[in-house]
């Protein structure tokens, strides 16, 4: 009785303080971030510009095999600004470029020249063939220009390119892969930072807050325990985690996720995170002194985020960061057939380590809570 | 009620007591006086004994529960009212108590009837951070009494409080005493300790120095003579009379007999006057 009582006094403090606030008011502001501005899906496509110095019957010609590589068939008339000037373009949405065909090559140049876009200038040279002219930007690595060298004037021929593809072997190692949109892909890392990680962090503000206020030593007069007063905070943080969560995970996601399955790893997760940050506090007298060891940590758990987004760069160690689990295991929680025996697996990991941390701190409070 | 044999304490953890070598008894029922100048070890012991800060060496009973492994159920029988106020800023007055009377497994005291003891009636709605510092003081004082102690510590009760408010908080521990609560006062303020204390312990530098009651260490301590002023011929005289010499005493009968007496006085020595002596140090 005497920690759901305590509980209720932090929630209600929490309710009344700043900390609790801002992390709903990072909950709704990541949301709208990703309802507003991040697309399902990204558009990875660059843009060209095209002036083709071709006869009419050639220019028709071009025209219509890029027409045929349009998503959907059509072209749009477009007036594009340029500086000062409006300039009349056929647009083409291709697979992995947009194409803006100019009628006016010195424009197309000064896409190049001024707006440090791609411009080419598609000509016949002597035999006949098409001719590509490229202006780039000068920083282009020289892969890429011989590729456009290679592939665009014919160095090799089409035909030997199809070849040399044909003969790779492609072995496909997982069979119907589930893909998250990439709205979706950005909620993990978003419930790992807002659900764990700043919990651990405002855990240790509210510990260091009421150290500052003395109100930890009338606790501490009391018949309640150190390990009541310290689960009463954990268990305002971790009813946060989980409101902020779902502000997140429901418009996102709708009834897709297994929300159940997403609770447990909150808690046990949440748990983890407040026990460690439990632990961190207990060396400090307050915030000031514990900010450093505070930055560091977070930091190193944000490191997995840079490997999630970095699909190439995933060492082993890595790995050892709880972070990297919780990221696994929000990714799989989300997706329509997650893998449920690796979320249960970290939770229960989770919460075995919480516990131990959350020991080790009560043994550490109970000496220097008062202090 | 309180037992303490050769209690030592440091804050490094090396040969720099903060306490040293500290001994006393509280009977059930005392007022103890704790009195020493600032960081003279007052508060470190007091912490120890309330369990705010670990036992290092030395024995130390309170309530009959053994400090070296605290016991939850001692936080039961003892009250701590603390120098430096310190509570729920944004919760009301109200709430505060109501908080941590869930917070004892022990019959408690009301609330409001609590509030009402401190003169707080009408403010038990305002959330404390809008408290002044008298008002802040006055519900942490109350809030420790809020277990119906039988120890109760007491850290410089009325620091801080006006002298009508300081009053009526020594009026309380009075009343509360009679009852039979054993009050352990930590102060550096003489007055207060002269009015409440049955003995009090003179603490400077860490160490105990003298424990005795008020009146024996004034007598022990103070000059045994008398201060009168009286007329006699129209004119106003003063005369000292020694309470010890027979000759003295039968001048002094008759001078009562006789004149009108204007003032009256007994030269006995104040417990600040008497912490010097012993002590060699001010209690500031």
């Amino acid at each position: 009785m005497k920690l759901w009582h305590s509980f209720k006094k932090e929630l209600k403090l929490a309710s009344k303080g700043m900390y609790f606030y801002i992390e709903v008011g990072v909950a709704v502001v990541m949301l709208l971030v990703l309802l507003l501005f991040v697309p399902k899906e990204l558009d990875g496509r660059h843009d060209e510009y095209l002036y083709l110095d071709l006869p009419q019957g050639a220019k028709e010609l071009y025209l219509e095999k890029i027409r045929s590589e349009d998503l959907d068939g059509q072209e749009e008339s477009v007036t594009l600004k340029q500086g000062g000037r409006m300039i009349s373009a056929r647009k083409f949405v291709l697979e992995d470029v947009r194409l803006y065909v100019l009628e006016d090559r010195e424009a197309v140049i000064r896409y190049a020249e001024e707006e440090r876009e791609v411009a080419v200038v598609v000509a016949l040279d002597p035999d006949d063939g098409l001719a590509y002219t490229y202006y780039l930007q000068g920083y282009e690595s020289e892969k890429l220009r011989n590729l456009y060298l290679i592939f665009y004037n014919k160095v090799v021929s089409m035909e030997e390119i199809e070849a040399f593809f044909d003969d790779v072997e492609v072995r496909t190692l997982e069979g119907n892969p589930q893909m998250l949109n990439d709205r979706e892909n950005l909620l993990p890392p978003f419930l790992t930072f807002n659900g764990s990680l700043m919990g651990l962090f405002i855990l240790a503000a509210y510990v260091f807050l009421d150290k500052q206020e003395g109100v930890v030593k009338a606790y501490a007069v009391t018949a309640a325990s150190v390990w009541q007063y310290l689960m009463s905070k954990v268990g305002v943080i971790l009813f946060a985690s989980v409101l902020t969560s779902i502000i997140l995970v429901a418009p996102v996601m709708g009834t897709g996720p297994n929300y159940p399955l997403l609770l447990v790893f909150l808690a046990a997760s949440g748990f983890f995170a407040s026990a460690l940050g439990l632990v961190l506090t207990s060396f400090y007298r307050d915030i000031e002194q514990a900010f450093g060891a505070l930055y560091i940590l977070i930091m190193v758990l944000i490191l997995p985020n840079i490997a999630y987004f970095t699909p190439s760069w995933e060492p082993a160690w890595l790995k050892a960061i709880p972070s990297h689990a919780m990221l696994e295991s929000f990714k799989e929680i989300i997706l329509d057939r997650g893998d449920m025996g690796y979320v249960l697996g970290a939770s229960a990991g989770f919460l075995a380590a919480g516990a131990v941390l959350f020991l080790f701190a009560n043994h550490r409070f109970k000496k220097t809570l008062t202090l | 009620m309180i037992s303490v044999r050769n209690l030592y304490h440091s804050y490094s953890n090396d040969d720099k007591y903060a306490v040293k070598d500290v001994s006393f008894e509280v009977k059930e029922g005392e007022v103890f006086g704790f009195l020493g100048p600032s960081g003279a070890g007052k508060s470190t012991t007091q912490n120890i004994l309330t369990g705010l800060l670990q036992l290092q060496k030395g024995e130390v009973a309170v309530a009959g529960y053994n400090i070296k492994k605290i016991d939850n159920r001692m936080f039961n029988e003892i009250g701590m009212s603390f120098e430096e106020s310190n509570l729920y800023g944004k919760m009301t007055a109200k709430e505060n108590l109501d908080f941590y009377r869930k917070l004892f497994d022990v019959e408690t005291r009301d609330s409001m009837d609590l509030i009402r003891i401190v003169g707080l009636q009408g403010k038990e709605n305002i959330r404390t951070k809008e408290f002044s510092k008298g008002m802040k003081h006055r519900l942490t004082f109350a809030r420790s009494m809020i277990n119906n102690p039988r120890i109760w510590f007491l850290d410089e009760p009325t620091t801080g409080l006006d002298p009508a408010i300081a009053s009526e908080i020594k009026d309380i521990i009075r009343e509360e005493n009679k009852k039979g609560v054993t009050v352990f006062l930590t102060t550096h303020n003489m007055y207060i300790a002269d009015e409440l204390c049955d003995r009090v312990a003179f603490i400077v530098d860490g160490e105990i120095r003298l424990i005795d009651s008020p009146k024996s260490l004034k007598l022990a301590y103070g000059d045994k003579l008398v201060d009168v002023e009286y007329i006699k011929d129209g004119k106003v005289l003063k005369e000292t009379f020694s309470t010890v010499m027979e000759e003295d005493k039968q001048r002094l009968i008759r001078v009562i007999g006789s004149h009108d007496i204007q003032t009256m006085h007994t030269k006995e020595a104040t417990l600040e006057e008497i912490f010097i002596k012993v002590t060699g140090r001010g209690l500031v």
